[in-house]
């Protein structure tokens, strides 16, 4: 039972650092907060989605083929890893690393429909792990045989916000104790890493689906160092894409990946 | 007896096709029990190399999930419910798989080549 509590929080983990790094970032000057709206308007539809997506799952699991379930999974992961890059990079173009130098670009105007790119990073972010713990609480609770348990379940998930809420809060916090500068560049790897994982995740579905070879499959084996499936191999693997037996074509991508982003990063300086 | 080798060349062709679909659809089955109290069984499978088919039944009163990273597949089932994985292995080796929703048991399918 106790699992409860622990699986609401790890899968909505991801989720609240999206989220929360991105409230951060829209707090940091008053001409960000006209994107607060299109923040919480994401979150809030992304609830909803993961409601239908958790009743899907639940009543017409055996309809959805698994190869439809596949193509979902790599849908939602690509485009959480464009959405990502795409958030990070706008907000550095304008100014939201240096926060001194954000009042003195308040003139700049900002392009509202970039709002829709935040709406649908945090809509996507909450739907993608949200449909999971909405059907695990959902079955939990239909199925569970007493009304005592039914109790537990609420309560067990009912901690599991307060931990949620509690993260989300000390994210908020930490910008007071560090630089603003300091705090942006972890921020802003954090949120790159993700993507980078995201996009790990999107290449084994297409692995899975025939779309695209994997050329070596695996490339090496690193389950000596670090087996992807103990706890910290799974921190591994959502954070960072980690691997222990990964396919050429995805540490290729990888690689690219990071290229890609050094480039960036340093044309939008 | 030009005839007979056309026949012949037909019987052959035809018996080929046959096989090969029938090799096509007979996927290796095997199927995965996962009991209540956060367990499965078997925990330890033995596969061939190439596609085989997992059938997933959960005999539990709680939702769980089967997911291997190194054969990326996951695949949640709500309590009392069937599905199936079609997994896609291209060389031997054992890989571990675990029910995401209950860390508390973990399986290994190994993939044996059965032509060597």
């Amino acid at each position: 039972m106790e699992q409860v509590f622990f699986i609401v929080w790890r899968e909505s983990i991801e989720a609240l650092l999206i989220v929360g790094i991105l409230h951060s970032w829209l707090c940091a000057s008053s001409k960000y907060y006209p994107g607060l709206p299109y923040l919480w308007g994401g979150v809030v539809s992304g609830l909803i989605l993961s409601v239908c997506f958790a009743v899907i799952l639940l009543n017409i699991s055996s309809l959805l083929g698994h190869i439809e379930q596949e193509w979902f999974q790599a849908t939602m992961s690509f485009s959480a890893c464009i959405f990502i890059v795409r958030t990070v990079l706008w907000m550095k173009k304008y100014g939201c690393n240096l926060k001194n130098r954000v009042e003195k670009s308040a003139n700049k105007s900002l392009d509202r429909s970039s709002w829709w790119g935040v709406f649908i990073l945090a809509m996507i972010a909450v739907a993608r792990e949200g449909s999971e713990t909405v059907f695990f609480l959902f079955s939990m609770l239909t199925a569970s045989r007493s009304s005592n348990q039914t109790i537990m379940v609420v309560w067990y998930s009912a901690f599991a916000l307060m931990l949620s809420i509690i993260t989300f809060w000390l994210l908020q916090a930490g910008k007071r104790f560090i630089s603003w500068k300091i705090f942006f560049c972890t921020t802003e790897l954090v949120l790159l890493s993700l993507a980078s994982a995201l996009l790990v995740s999107g290449l084994d579905c297409f692995i899975s689906l025939n779309l695209i070879t994997p050329i070596v499959d695996p490339i090496w084996d690193a389950s000596w160092l670090l087996d992807d499936s103990s706890s910290l191999g799974r921190i591994a693997a959502n954070f960072f894409g980690y691997r222990s037996y990964p396919a050429l074509i995805s540490v290729l991508a990888w690689i690219a990946y990071w290229i890609v982003i050094l480039l960036l990063r340093r044309y939008f300086r | 007896m030009s005839n007979y080798r056309y026949i012949i060349l037909i019987v052959l062709w035809i018996s080929t096709a046959s096989l090969a679909l029938a090799s096509a659809k007979d996927l290796a089955e095997f199927s995965l029990i996962f009991k209540p109290g956060g367990y499965f069984e078997p925990t330890y499978l033995e596969v061939p190399v190439g596609r085989f088919k997992l059938e997933l039944i959960n005999e539990s009163y709680e939702p769980i999930e089967f997911e291997s990273i190194p054969l990326r597949k996951e695949k949640v089932l709500a309590p009392g419910t069937k599905s199936f994985v079609v997994i896609k292995t291209s060389r031997p080796g054992e890989f571990s798989f675990f029910d995401d929703f209950h860390r508390s048991a973990r399986g290994i399918i190994s993939v044996k080549d059965l032509n060597q």
